[in-house]
């Protein structure tokens, strides 16, 4: 196993790079899923692009829409960052769970999502957020839902030579709040056995449900955004009743797997119970950030 | 494949050498410069018995490329403190009886140094201290003394309690 290693300063020269050596290129940031899946043999690039010096792809900007979140932002970074403490904070949550602090003080956010594993702890709260990602590469800029740039278990829409240099999404609407469950086999240092992000927006009395949004992880191919059982609480009295009926529509919707960590039937309970437990917590956030 | 020259800071003091570009920072500590402290497991970045601080984060050196961290400071626990001057937490660790066999005890002081140093001055509740350090695997089950070195040296660090 060997590679050079090339540590291009613009982002022009990385693509460049990128174009020139082909499909035996593989960029690099902080480097903890790509080392470990050479490692593995899992991947044998002989080109590795370190991106990890381009300027101004990391770090978290506040836009006139909502956030941009730069691709070399590190976990740690998100988890501290004081903007996403209220409304936002299953973005906190998610970031908290992903790997020990060894890991989060350099995996990347950009990393963690091109990487596309479906229990990636990071994708369904930005799903909810219907983040957005704006993506370079030698045909030129373009941008994309992040819910159709991963298409399956390790594979995206990015093409040869293409990068992320963003991820985007608005703020919320007012009376809102968003809450992140993971379950897995120990407190931490854990894949999901299954992982959970809400969005909920409730009415001015903060007694109904005007919308809500729900990304479920490592239950199905990818991260999956259940629409039957968002569009079931438009309208609905926010509670147990509506909040348990979304999700057992949740837990319908996902397609999940038996491996090693639980079984299919098993990880389908865990989406009801889970997608009840966070559409719950961010209720209870709606109220509890009321004057 | 060729070789690159490395220019690194560890532990203070500049370093010029010849790597491999699939060399880890792990492989570079331990094989070419022959630093022991910084401990070899798991190699997947699950146990952090490899933890150094890179500009003063911990990480995990068995997965960091060393070519990565060209023109960078590493500290390692040999940068720590030394059996005279001993940092507050290796102190602690001691006073404590936090070490068992000793394996993960580099990469538990590392670690806890990394999280302390987030915010100077505050005390950590045990809680914290224990999700800041679930990155660093003990097997000789003695968390519970782990955690109270690290609460006290947390303590003495932030100015609290006297240094012995």
């Amino acid at each position: 196993m060997s590679f050079d290693l090339h540590r291009p300063s613009s982002l022009a020269e990385a693509v460049a790079l990128a174009g020139l050596f082909g499909p035996g290129a593989r960029f690099i940031a902080g480097g903890t899923d790509v080392v470990i899946q050479i490692n593995r043999g899992k991947i044998a690039p002989a080109h590795l692009i370190d991106i990890s010096l381009l300027p101004g792809l990391a770090g978290i900007a506040a836009t006139a829409e909502g956030y941009a979140i730069g691709p070399l932002t590190t976990y740690r970074t998100i988890e501290r960052h004081a903007a996403f403490q209220g409304p936002l904070s299953a973005l906190v949550e998610a970031a908290a769970v992903v790997g020990g602090h060894q890991v989060r003080n350099i995996a990347t956010v950009g990393g963690n999502i091109v990487n596309a594993s479906p229990a990636a702890d990071f994708v369904p709260p930005l799903l909810t957020l219907d983040a957005v990602l704006d993506i370079a590469g030698p045909q030129g800029d373009r941008t994309v839902a992040l819910r159709d740039f991963i298409t399956g278990p390790g594979k995206t829409s990015l093409g040869a030579g293409e990068l992320v240099t963003a991820i985007r999404f608005a703020r919320l609407a007012a009376n809102s709040a968003t809450a992140f469950f993971k379950e897995g086999r120990r407190k931490a240092m854990e894949i999901s056995v299954v992982c959970v992000a809400a969005s909920l927006t409730l009415d001015a009395s903060g007694t109904r449900c005007v919308s809500a949004r729900l990304a479920v992880g490592a239950a199905g191919p990818t991260a999956l955004r259940p629409e039957r059982a968002e569009a079931s609480l438009a309208g609905q009295a926010a509670g147990l009743t509506s909040f348990r009926d979304a999700g057992r529509l949740a837990a319908e919707a996902s397609s999940p797997i038996s491996d090693v960590r639980a079984s299919a039937d098993h990880r389908r309970h865990l989406v009801a119970v889970l997608v009840e437990r966070a559409l719950t917590r961010c209720a209870e956030r709606i109220a509890g950030a009321r004057p | 494949m060729s070789r690159r020259i490395l220019n690194v800071v560890i532990n203070g003091e500049r370093h010029e050498l010849l790597i491999e570009p699939h060399w880890t920072l792990l492989q570079v500590l331990r094989g070419q410069i022959g630093m022991m402290g910084t401990k070899e497991n798991c190699l997947e970045a699950e146990c952090g018995v490899c933890t150094v601080l890179l500009e003063g984060k911990a990480v995990n050196s068995c997965i960091l490329l060393a070519g990565q961290v060209e023109g960078r400071a590493i500290t390692t626990i040999e940068g720590l403190g030394d059996p005279e001057h001993l940092h507050p937490l290796q102190a602690a660790f001691i006073e404590h009886g936090a070490v068992q066999c000793g394996y993960c005890i580099p990469g538990m002081i590392l670690s806890a140094k990394s999280f302390l140093d987030e915010n100077p001055g505050r005390q950590p509740t045990r809680q914290e201290i224990r999700e800041a350090l679930a990155g660093t695997l003990c097997r000789c089950t003695g968390y519970g003394k782990i955690v109270d070195a690290v609460a006290a040296a947390a303590q003495r660090m932030a100015g609290k309690e006297p240094t012995p």
